[in-house]
């Protein structure tokens, strides 16, 4: 294994063979070439790791930011309420695009900003998932009786509350795992998303699917790429919150 | 079990959509006479006076007759009239005997264009403050009426290139005065009009009432998908190499090419510090492949740029050197430039995804030079509002339609600094100023070619793929779309 | 409910300032659009002036606030349509599509979840969960030209974009549709799971209740609160236009409009269209709240918006 990523890693994802355009898989390409003749393989190594670090930059941030308002929210209720979820709206009203086109044209486009676009409208989901169940939780019985018990908000919160989310929280991760890196490939598709010449996945399979009558080579390898890294993402994300119920049962 | 009623009924509703949607598809087949074409980007406004954008002006040129046109060589030729030069500053234009009436519902009240048109529709542009060919016309002191068919146009100052400027398409006086809305509703006495603008833009016409709609497809891969599936008849150009080639190789269409007059450059920044030393400009003018770009990764017929204007220009009728791919000269001069290596740009483009990729490899290209290009790829918005600004240091773009000469006027000369001109690069050169003034195009071009405040790159090949059943329609080296005027679909 | 519909209007008026400040914030003015390069600074000034652009910026928010609320929401620049027009046939579009898909999400992803929830840790749970990760892996921009080329090319049965035929919708309806039934197994499934511990699940098995009835009327139930959320959201999202989506199948909705409209720097058109997503966000909004409270009684608190 250690021999073939020693190997892989000499590959240049940048260098350009104008005489392999779309070529097919060879000794040369192992997954074939896209269309600048850059070897698949190359690129699909560079990209992942530019594709996950936004995605789970994002997904981080985005999931402390909501969650935070969300309970807040939920457990106060009231004027909090209100107030939070009328910000909370504004923002979920508001059409992306606009900001991440608006990001782009600002501060030039780039990994940065793309990042800080798709931030600005992620965290919203997970404000209105916590709050939702964190209404219906802070009325049930345990919740209630702890409280009368003298239990602090925070401990109410950390307690009682927190961990009964937290499977429906990372259920959500793992998918806005996922959503992130479409988002990513999406904006790519607009073409506001990574510079050339890097890689990203989302911007591979734009390219793949612009060439997929001539080369499907290009799209097959890239699609199944992402479609088994997105597996695999909800696979530990299944593991994970089977752990966790575990953990709430006792 | 009330839930599970609802699921079943929202499956069933999903399987009944999904088979009577078969049924009605066998049914429900265009119309077999319309001639369907399928464009990348819909006109934006058919009012001849407003339109800027290339779909617009490519469709108003069959709506609407112009005075003045232009022969394959560029020369301003006579179309809806023929002029005299009566003196630099009076021009009089005489409409043709025979020509065609615009276009009315009623066939009975077709009125032929009369001098009064004409007089109408270039005076609107005094009191049009919003249009952005209002400064063309500035120069004209008056335009009198001499007959129903003769019309003089006095200037300001002497002008001797004119009679080329006047091909905006003639409206109806009548209409003007109404406040008409050309906009969406033309009136023209082109060889098409208007039937419906909804989600097409439907035309029909005059001659013998074919149809023929256009259809916005933004994406290649489905404009390719839907010519093969038959759902459009024609499209042209705005595809990949690999598009082209795998369209060529399909017996259900034919695949006519010819060559192109569009100028493609990169446009520099002639006030940044470095891009103003003419080594720096020259070294990136030889860190580019054109050869090999031209045969890997574009159509058929390009041919590598000179001058803005193609050789087969009136203005144009010698070769200029065509810069060749020297990486060592091209580092070399950098450093005879004092420059320190890398050199480090950026550069400006769209988001289109075959700029983007002309744009890699230009960066490649270039490494070996020494020069570090970065690329950013704006939405188009941004993207042209900062070349307009001058905020950039190297962009690329391309000139459309470009027909006159006034072009190295417009987009080089002194006086044509924005906002007033298209001269983004800010562009300052007395001797070239001269030439202009003494319409010297020879040492002009020269000048421009030996200066480099654009890198000349191509003037990229032109392509029309069409169902077998189409005729009479071929690819313009500009592009236009004037073959619809004579399109034609053979029963097989 | 009035303080609902203060809430209501706080958003719209919140994202319409948001918009706004935006829009002076990106480069680029509708009277550079108009005029091009070759007019005067003169002119420019001119018509500046006319369009009340060289007023202070909160002055120009005033006066497109007052032109608002007499339902006056100006022309296109580029093309001199009154906006109206063009939302009157681009918002029903969207709305079509938006139904049709999220009906196609219903109707894929409930059952789907239902049944793994029933088959949870079998095999058959698995085999939906890698349909349904499948299908969230799909960007709208890979999976619409897939069907094209294979229910359009190859098969021959629907169009391959537009909007002329009946059928038309099918396929842009389908893209949008299976990835939000992705999401929607998931959400049943995990809630449903979730639902099915709890104390007074417990209760109603030992009463000797059938199975199929405690997951109907007693789980199904609770479980509906998060995937309200979810369809609200989604519901949010398709309505305020697909821009990818509406793109590639050539569907003149509204997502395609507001990003057509930010390209060409036609500002009243973007205004506009933001404000028409912000509605309707705002509407599904108090429609998805509605819904909550009937979905679970033991949520009586009154919600803003």
């Amino acid at each position: 294994m250690a021999v073939l990523a020693g190997r892989l890693l000499q590959l240049n994802p940048n260098l350009i063979d104008l005489n392999a355009i779309l070529s097919t898989p060879s000794s040369t390409h192992l997954l074939g070439a896209d269309d600048l003749g850059r070897s698949i393989l190359a690129r699909l190594l560079h990209g992942v790791e530019v594709s996950l670090l936004v995605a789970c930059v994002v997904t981080i941030l985005t999931m402390l930011l909501g969650v935070f308002i969300g309970l807040v929210a939920g457990f106060y209720g009231g004027r909090v309420d209100r107030l939070l979820m009328q910000i909370t709206d504004i923002f979920l009203a508001f059409p992306g695009i606009l900001l991440a086109i608006a990001f782009a044209a600002v501060l030039g486009p780039g990994l940065t900003n793309l990042t800080i676009a798709l931030c600005m409208s992620g965290w919203v989901s997970y404000a209105r998932l916590t709050r939702g169940q964190t209404l219906s939780l802070r009325n049930r019985q345990h919740v209630q009786a702890a409280e009368s018990l003298g239990a602090s908000v925070p401990r109410l919160i950390m307690v009682h509350i927190l961990p009964l989310l937290s499977s429906i929280l990372v259920v959500e991760a793992t998918y806005s795992i996922a959503s992130v890196m479409i988002a990513e490939a999406s904006l790519s598709f607009l073409g506001l998303g990574i510079q050339a010449p890097d890689a990203s996945w989302g911007g591979m399979l734009r390219d793949g699917v612009r060439y997929m009558l001539v080369a499907p080579h290009y799209v097959l390898v890239v699609g199944l790429s992402l479609m088994s890294l997105i597996l695999a993402i909800n696979l530990a994300g299944d593991y994970l919150r089977d752990q966790l119920d575990v953990r709430t049962e006792k | 079990m009330k839930m599970f009623n609802v699921f079943t009924a929202f499956c069933c509703t999903v399987l009944l959509m999904a088979v009577s949607s078969c049924r009605q598809s066998e049914t429900t087949r265009p119309n077999n006479r319309e001639i369907i074409f399928a464009v990348s980007q819909a006109p934006l406004n058919l009012d001849p006076r407003y339109a800027t954008d290339a779909a617009s002006a490519r469709v108003n040129r069959l709506l609407y007759q112009s005075l003045v046109d232009f022969d394959a060589q560029s020369k301003p030729t006579a179309s809806l009239a023929s002029w005299q030069e009566i003196s630099p500053r009076l021009y009089s234009f005489t409409l043709n005997k025979n020509r065609a009436p615009f276009h009315c519902a009623d066939k009975s009240k077709w009125a032929l264009i009369s001098a009064y048109d004409v007089k109408a529709t270039y005076d609107s542009f005094a009191f049009l403050k919003d249009s952005p060919h209002a400064a063309e016309f500035d120069n004209i002191k008056n335009i009198r009426v001499k007959d129903d068919n003769t019309v003089q146009f006095e200037l300001k100052t002497a002008d001797s290139h004119f009679a080329a400027k006047l091909i905006i398409g003639i409206l109806p006086a009548a209409l003007i005065a109404q406040h008409h809305d050309f906009s969406h509703d033309p009136v023209g006495s082109g060889s098409l009009s208007l039937v419906s603008w909804q989600h097409q833009l439907s035309l029909v016409r005059e001659r013998d009432g074919q149809k023929i709609s256009l259809q916005e497809v933004k994406d290649p891969t489905v404009r390719v998908l839907k010519l093969l599936h038959g759902e459009v008849d024609l499209l042209q150009g705005e595809l990949p190499v690999e598009l082209v080639q795998y369209l060529q190789t399909k017996p259900e269409v034919i695949v006519k090419t010819n060559i192109g007059a569009n100028f493609s450059y990169l446009g520099l920044n002639m006030q940044d510090s470095v891009l103003k030393q003419l080594k720096v400009r020259q070294a990136l003018a030889y860190a580019i492949d054109r050869n090999v770009m031209m045969q890997k990764v574009m159509v058929a017929n390009t041919r590598a740029a000179g001058a803005i204007l193609p050789p087969e220009h009136y203005t144009n009728q010698y070769s200029l050197p065509i810069y060749p791919y020297k990486p060592a000269l091209a580092r070399q001069l950098l450093l005879e430039a004092g420059v320190k290596l890398p050199l480090k740009l950026v550069y400006k483009t769209s988001t289109d995804a075959q700029r983007v990729r002309f744009a890699t490899i230009m960066q490649a290209q270039m490494q070996p030079a020494g020069i570090q290009l970065e690329i950013r790829s704006l939405d188009w918005g941004t993207f042209f509002e900062d070349i307009k600004q001058g905020n950039f240091q190297l962009y690329g773009l391309t000139w459309v339609g470009i027909k006159t000469p006034e072009i190295y006027e417009k987009a080089l000369g002194s006086n044509s600094m924005p906002p007033k001109g298209f001269n983004r690069g800010r562009y300052l050169d007395a001797q070239l100023d001269q030439y202009l003034l003494n319409d010297n195009w020879q040492a002009a071009t020269a000048r421009i070619n030996s200066q480099l405040p654009y890198i000349p790159l191509w003037y990229e090949g032109q392509f029309a793929v069409m169902r077998k059943q189409i005729h009479h329609f071929s690819a313009k080296p500009d592009g236009n779309w004037d073959d619809l005027a004579t399109i034609s679909r053979y029963a097989h | 409910m009035i303080k609902r519909l203060i809430g209501l209007v706080t958003v719209v008026f919140g994202v319409l300032l948001v918009t706004f400040l935006l829009i002076h914030l990106v480069p680029g003015d509708p009277v550079e659009v108009m005029l091009g390069e070759s007019a005067s600074s003169a002119d420019r000034v001119v018509l500046r002036a006319e369009l009340g652009l060289n007023q202070p910026m909160i002055i120009q928010f005033g006066h497109y606030l007052q032109r608002l609320a007499h339902a006056d929401f100006g022309l296109s620049i580029h093309s001199k349509t009154p906006i109206i027009e063009l939302v009157k046939t681009r918002y029903p579009a969207t709305l079509k599509l938006a139904f049709v898909s999220l009906l196609i999400g219903l109707g894929v992803g409930l059952p789907m979840g239902i049944f793994a929830a029933l088959k949870a840790g079998k095999w058959q749970d698995l085999m939906v969960s890698l349909v349904s990760v499948r299908l969230s892996a799909m960007p709208a921009f890979w999976l619409g030209p897939m069907l094209m080329l294979i229910f359009a090319v190859w098969l021959g049965w629907l169009p391959v974009s537009g909007m002329e035929a009946n059928t038309s919708i099918v396929l842009p309806a389908l893209t949008l549709g299976l990835g939000l039934s992705a999401i929607l197994t998931r959400m049943t499934r995990t809630s449903l799971l979730e639902v099915l511990n709890d104390d007074y699940i417990r209760t109603a098995r030992a009463k000797g209740l059938s199975e199929s009835h405690v997951i109907i009327h007693h789980a199904l139930r609770a479980a509906l609160l998060p995937i309200i959320t979810i369809v609200g959201l989604q519901m949010g999202s398709l309505l305020a236009g697909t821009v990818i989506t509406e793109t590639i199948f050539s569907w003149d909705g509204i997502g395609r409009l507001l990003v057509e409209s930010i390209e060409k720097r036609d500002y009243p058109v973007t205004q506009a269209c933001v404000l028409l997503v912000a509605l309707s966000y705002v509407l599904v909004n108090l429609f998805t709240d509605m819904l909550y409270q009937l979905a679970d009684p033991r949520v009586k608190l009154v919600y803003a918006v």
